[in-house]
């Protein structure tokens, strides 16, 4: 159940950020963590659809390897897949008495603990995009209010990719879709590199990573390309005593 | 493509696409060559009438032989940049929609190809990673960045090594990738 002085201030801080220099990873992970915080889910999550047509995780609110993979089932079945497909908001309130719908999938979600799934889809104008994926630790259906600010964030979530300044020039939304799951292939490429550098797991490596952009103030992106050129000093990630985002 | 070079074409469907190829090779500009460069779709719909001046040298050969609207596609796996797919057309016009979400997805599987025939393995024991959603496997690229740390190469290289080690070990790139990461497993 949503506060909604908190929500509001929630969305106002997202729209702010859409209308500054934003990186599409950065604010789609924030996204996601601010939907954790407000309408009290237990994990959140953004994929998209690629130019060959799969769906792709963006951002995630963790990066514990089991929430990774449980979203990269999702290209195959789940409700994301499902939310991309019709168009419409997809809800499964109890994986445990229900789960033939999504064999796999709901195996998945319930050896991590979760009890209840939601996906909204990403649409602009006629085109839907993707899905904002929602996990619950109980079995219960969204309160109204809930689906409102799910929706908001949802429709956030896609302004941020079609309107981004890097993809100004692109001529269709696939370009725009390629370049922000190429940009987190980027980010996968760079956790890997700053794990083995200074010898910690990806989820923290990435954690470092978003504590360096803030320091340096350079974007998310910026940042994991020249990790992986090899152009970035990593001592600082190598040695800081990562500050938790 | 190496560095920004133009290092020489892998394919050509007709004597014009071959001709295109060779004239960016040779001049080292086109769609082609700015489309690697730039990291973007690069599209000319009338090389009669071009949209910007931009290839004083390509253009007028290009035009002889045939070719009205030129497109450039970069081919890349992740981050990693390899070259460019041409496509030309006898009359004036951009690509539709289709076309376009088309050549994407071909310039995509190509990109891979390409990095599959340098990791020497055979396209039948890759194919299982052309299916949709393989780019995806983030475990895959976490391992590349760790391989790349490791063995002080680039992390194009790295992709390369860890394709070539899960096809030499008759395993799947994925398994391979989970084991580095785990790091149960470093290549020798």
């Amino acid at each position: 159940m949503f506060q909604a002085a908190e929500a509001m201030r929630s969305l106002a801080e997202m729209a702010d950020a859409l209308v500054d220099d934003y990186d599409v990873v950065d604010l789609l992970t924030g996204l996601a963590d601010r939907c954790v915080n407000v309408l009290g889910v237990a994990a959140a999550g953004v994929m998209l659809v690629s130019p060959g047509g799969s769906l792709g995780l963006v951002a995630s609110s963790s990066e514990t390897m089991r929430l990774l993979e449980l979203f990269e089932l999702q290209a195959q079945e789940g409700p994301c897949l499902d939310a991309f497909r019709t168009g419409e908001r997809v809800e499964h309130q109890d994986l445990e008495a229900e789960s033939s719908r999504w064999p796999s999938f709901s195996a998945a979600a319930l050896k991590e603990g979760f009890q209840s799934v939601s996906a909204l889809p990403l649409r602009f104008r006629d085109v839907t995009l993707g899905a904002l994926n929602l996990f619950s630790v109980t079995p219960a259906p969204m309160a109204e209010g809930d689906v409102i600010v799910a929706r908001a964030f949802a429709d956030l979530a896609t302004l941020s990719i079609v309107q981004h300044r890097a993809s100004a020039g692109a001529q269709r939304v696939n370009e725009q879709l390629s370049a922000a799951l190429t940009s987190r292939v980027v980010i996968e490429q760079a956790k890997g590199v700053v794990a083995e550098r200074a010898g910690v797991d990806l989820a923290e490596a990435f954690s470092r990573l978003r504590a360096y952009t803030r320091k340096s103030n350079l974007r998310l992106t910026d940042v994991a390309e020249a990790a992986v050129a090899g152009t970035l000093d990593l001592d600082p990630l190598a040695w800081a005593h990562g500050v938790r985002w | 493509m190496s560095g920004d070079i133009p290092r020489g074409s892998l394919s050509s469907t007709d004597d014009v696409s071959q001709l295109i190829e060779e004239l960016q090779y040779t001049l080292g500009e086109g769609p082609c060559v700015d489309a690697y460069r730039q990291d973007t779709v690069v599209a000319e719909p009338d090389l009669a009438e071009p949209v910007a001046r931009r290839w004083p040298a390509f253009t007028p050969p290009a035009l002889q032989a045939g070719a009205r609207a030129v497109f450039g596609f970069p081919l890349r796996v992740g981050t990693v940049r390899l070259g460019a797919l041409n496509l030309y057309r006898d009359r004036p016009g951009l690509l539709n929609r289709e076309q376009h979400a088309d050549a994407l997805v071909v310039a995509d599987v190509a990109a891979r190809w390409v990095l599959d025939a340098q990791a020497g393995a055979p396209s039948g024991v890759v194919a299982k990673e052309l299916e949709a959603g393989a780019d995806f496997h983030f475990g895959v690229h976490n391992a590349a960045g760790m391989v790349s740390v490791q063995e002080g190469i680039s992390v194009a290289e790295a992709l390369i090594r860890l394709r070539a080690f899960a096809f030499g070990n008759d395993r799947l790139l994925d398994d391979v990738a989970d084991d580095i990461v785990a790091g149960r497993v470093r290549l020798p």
